[in-house]
């Protein structure tokens, strides 16, 4: 900013020659040039945008959302799930990140809040309160409070801990597809096969895009049910989280 | 572009100064609420679900 202040200064200055062949050509060029370096000036700040900017938005907007789900919580309110303000928090302790709110849905305006999003569609993900299925999710890898961002840290047997309002559901990862096609719903299926298991049970997925900075491919990261947890009234985390 | 601009702007060095910032701070609110938002979803680094 202040470059192109000091830019404008100088040519303030300078005195309004009378212009006439050569000068239009030098204007032209110089205004082309000016076009280039606000272009560029433009890309700089769409950089600064993406990867800083919707950061500070969506983390806001998760605290916000996050704070509701807690509060509804301890208020007894009717209904264990709610699904409008998100049903729980995913706690990956690999990634370093905290919690992360869980909505239902992953449409770029869900996930854009800094929350992971639970399919709906093309494969409709199960809960994990139901008795069998994949819970499967999906959360942003950079920007838009980049709650995957750290996926590739986690490794297999790390734990992954979904918190509901009464329970911990503690879930192990047992496999993990570093890349793989965007169009690959298989690996949302109930019984998700690529990752080895044959049989129905309790699984969780994790998706997000790979490599850094781009959506080339898609990152995968499979858990099975460990055990379940009851919340105690001081909500003390499972051994895996503290 | 920018001399012209300068050349329009009133009152006295100080005073085109300021306005300059407040119009770059205009520019900058506009892009970050209005044209960013809109653009960002046209182009292909933030897509990160499996779909058909």
């Amino acid at each position: 900013m202040a470059a192109t202040t000091d830019h404008d200064e100088r040519a303030g200055e300078a005195p309004p020659a009378p212009r006439r062949g050569r000068g239009r050509i030098a204007g032209a060029v110089s205004l082309f040039g000016e076009l280039l370096i606000t272009a560029g000036l433009v890309l700089g700040l769409f950089v600064a945008y993406s990867l800083w900017w919707t950061n500070v938005v969506a983390d806001r907007a998760a605290h916000k959302q996050g704070d509701q789900v807690r509060d509804q919580w301890s208020d007894h309110g009717p209904g264990a799930l709610d699904t409008k303000n998100g049903i729980g928090f995913l706690h990956v302790p690999s990634m370093k990140n905290g919690e992360v709110l869980v909505e239902k849905g992953t449409s770029s305006k869900i996930l854009n809040d800094g929350v992971a999003g639970y399919y709906t569609d093309p494969v409709k993900s199960a809960l994990p309160t139901d008795a069998k299925g994949n819970f499967t999710l999906a959360a942003h890898r950079d920007g838009h409070g980049a709650k995957f961002h750290n996926i590739d840290k986690i490794k297999k047997g790390d734990p992954i801990v979904f918190e509901s309002k009464d329970k911990w559901y503690v879930y192990k990862v047992y496999d993990i597809l570093s890349e793989t096609s965007k169009y690959n719903v298989k690996v949302l299926a109930p019984v998700p096969k690529e990752s080895g298991v044959k049989k129905p049970g309790r699984y969780i997925t994790l998706t997000t895009c790979t490599p850094v900075y781009t959506s080339m491919y898609r990152y995968v990261v499979w858990g099975e049910l460990e055990r379940i947890d009851k919340v105690d009234s001081d909500r003390t985390p499972p051994p895996e989280l503290r | 572009m920018y001399g012209w601009i300068w050349r329009h702007l009133p009152g006295n060095t100080w005073i085109r100064v300021l306005i300059s910032l407040l119009l770059v701070l205009v520019v900058v609110y506009v892009l970050f609420q209005y044209v960013f938002p809109w653009a960002e979803p046209l182009l292909p680094f933030n897509d990160v679900t499996v779909n058909n």
